[in-house]
């Protein structure tokens, strides 16, 4: 699903993002991606969602060459995957079904079928009787449960999350887990990226530790 | 709270993660039904989404569209009274004449032989024959002089056979003007042109006048377009990176931007024909009562249905340029490095 052969990045500024990156990952696997701050992680989703070009090595994603994508691809390769962030993202002045349909709406899904599709992502994060309301109604738990079901609804074959417990307490934070275990059960990619340690040993999935842009770790969190 | 387990959706229902080809590669070429489709929902969501935003804020909306109008109505207001002016400067141009003096010797027969010769020639549409008697007659009316006219111990007039050329071609009427000097009894043949010449020359800088005025106001509406759409990018920024990380194509978000800057431009269109429609109405009564004074049934054109609806599409085009331009500039910010 994603091959990282040497994949570095290295900004206009001699600032080195990433170092000679190598590692695979499967279709339907589960995984983490930890560090410290300026690690690497959110360089390395920045170069999966084609948001930065590697400038060195080579990056596929399902067989498409992520450094020389044209820039007229990328928002088909985008449709592809799901991303959640740590600050939510949300649309404020849009109802929560707004916000979950924005990518069916990209995709040009007729209004019956965004209805149909946006009630059953709501409905697996729990917030089906939470659809008219705005973001600013809502806790911040549910607030990211809404940007979780406004990555999955599309079904993406990937889906990215860069901290997506960040603000949230233990308690929150295990279910939002357990909602991309789920995710991930129905046969999609997640690739997660947290410093929250205790929380990845707690999930036993493979991580993959970044320090200083450089992969000094590969396995089974402990 | 646990999530809520539903079942799986059919195959066919998924839109990402099973829409792949058999060699694992993502198939992200959409067929053509589904791209159409995606097009048109775009386009009436995009119009119906700049409609609202723009009612949404009437007061800021109608300014806006004011201020262009201001702009679009100078030039279009100066150009229609410029064409006003050339049409009536056409009208005396056509009635321009050549003036054949006589000598002071020359009877009122041969005038009239005269008058009849010129009157048969090719290049000519009229004459008309002036005796010494009539041109002092009418010159003591015109004058006011004529108590000091009837002193002089002799009419000092020649009489004029006044000719009406066919066309007004100035090489043409040149050599009318030296063919008739030559006739005998012919004193002089006059042909003042000058003052057509001095107008068609101040109709000509007004028009460079009105073109240079346009291209800066031009330039000026591209510029408050631009920057009333700016304003509108830096307001949904957040939005237009989401939209864009969801797989939104530069021509999705660009699309209610340019919606935007097209309403802006049919608004700020209808006001300046309006504004020019209503500015042309109130200056004609002037300009009627100002021209009756010399005799004359000159009035303004008003704005013609043609020019208007030209200028309503112009500042359609200028709204949607001047978007276009805005958005490009943060699309090209938002673009990979």
């Amino acid at each position: 699903m994603i091959r990282f052969d040497q994949v570095g990045k290295r900004y206009a500024n001699g600032h080195v993002g990433l170092h000679e990156l190598t590692f695979r990952v499967r279709q339907g696997e589960f995984l983490f991606v930890t560090g410290h701050s300026g690690a690497g992680k959110s360089t390395l989703l920045r170069l999966l969602l084609a948001m930065e070009r590697p400038t060195s090595g080579k990056l596929l994603l399902a067989g498409q060459d992520l450094s020389t994508i044209s820039t007229a691809q990328i928002p088909f390769l985008r449709r592809q995957i799901g991303v959640v962030f740590q600050n939510h993202q949300l649309l404020f002045d849009r109802s929560v079904f707004d916000n979950v349909a924005l990518p069916l709406q990209i995709l040009g899904l007729g209004r019956e079928e965004i209805a149909r599709r946006v009630g059953t992502a709501l409905e697996r994060v729990s917030l089906h009787d939470k659809a008219e309301l705005f973001p600013a109604d809502l806790s911040t738990g549910q607030q990211q449960r809404v940007g979780i079901a406004r990555a999955v609804v599309h079904q993406p074959a990937l889906l990215l999350a860069d901290e997506p417990t960040g603000n949230l307490d233990p308690r929150l934070a295990a279910e939002i887990m357990g909602v991309f275990e789920d995710i991930n059960r129905l046969g999609t990619t997640v690739l997660i990226a947290s410093h929250d340690l205790a929380l990845i040993a707690r999930m036993r999935h493979r991580m993959l530790t970044l320090q200083r842009g450089r992969l000094i770790g590969d396995g089974e969190a402990a | 709270m646990s999530a809520t387990r539903v079942p799986p959706p059919k195959p066919s229902e998924r839109v990402g993660a099973t829409r792949k080809a058999e060699n694992g590669r993502i198939n992200d070429e959409p067929d053509f039904q589904t791209l159409l489709r995606a097009w048109l929902e775009s386009h009436r969501a995009s119009l119906i989404d700049s409609l609202r935003r723009l009612a949404r804020q009437p007061i800021g909306s109608f300014f806006t569209c004011l201020v262009m109008a201001i702009a679009l109505s100078l030039p279009m207001g100066l150009a229609l009274l410029l064409d006003s002016v050339e049409r009536l400067g056409g009208s005396w141009q056509r009635a321009a004449q050549v003036s054949v003096y006589l000598d002071l010797k020359a009877s009122e027969q041969r005038g009239e032989a005269l008058r009849d010769e010129i009157a048969a020639m090719e290049d000519v549409a009229e004459a008309q024959w002036i005796s010494r008697e009539q041109a002092l007659e009418e010159f003591q009316q015109l004058s006011g002089l004529g108590d000091a006219l009837r002193e002089l111990p002799e009419n000092p007039l020649p009489g004029v056979v006044l000719v009406t050329p066919r066309e007004i071609d100035k090489a043409r009427l040149e050599a009318l003007r030296l063919r008739l000097a030559e006739l005998p009894d012919v004193n002089q043949a006059q042909l003042d042109l000058l003052w057509v010449e001095r107008l068609s020359a101040i109709l000509k800088l007004g028009e460079r006048f009105v073109f240079g005025l346009t291209l800066l106001l031009v330039l000026a509406l591209l510029l408050v377009i631009g920057n009333t759409i700016r304003l509108h990018i830096e307001n949904r920024r957040t939005e237009i990176e989401v939209i864009k990380l969801v797989g939104g194509t530069d021509g999705y978000v660009r699309r209610p931007f340019l919606y935007m800057g097209a309403l802006y431009g049919l608004g700020a269109g209808l006001l300046a024909w309006a504004v020019l429609a209503y500015g042309l109405n109130w200056l004609d009564q002037a300009v009627v009562r100002l021209a009756g004074l010399y005799g004359s049934d000159f009035a303004l054109l008003g704005v013609p249905l043609g020019d208007g609806f030209s200028l309503v599409l112009g500042a359609v085009l200028l709204g949607y340029i001047g978007a276009w331009l805005a958005v490009a500039r943060h699309l090209r910010e938002l673009a990979p490095r």
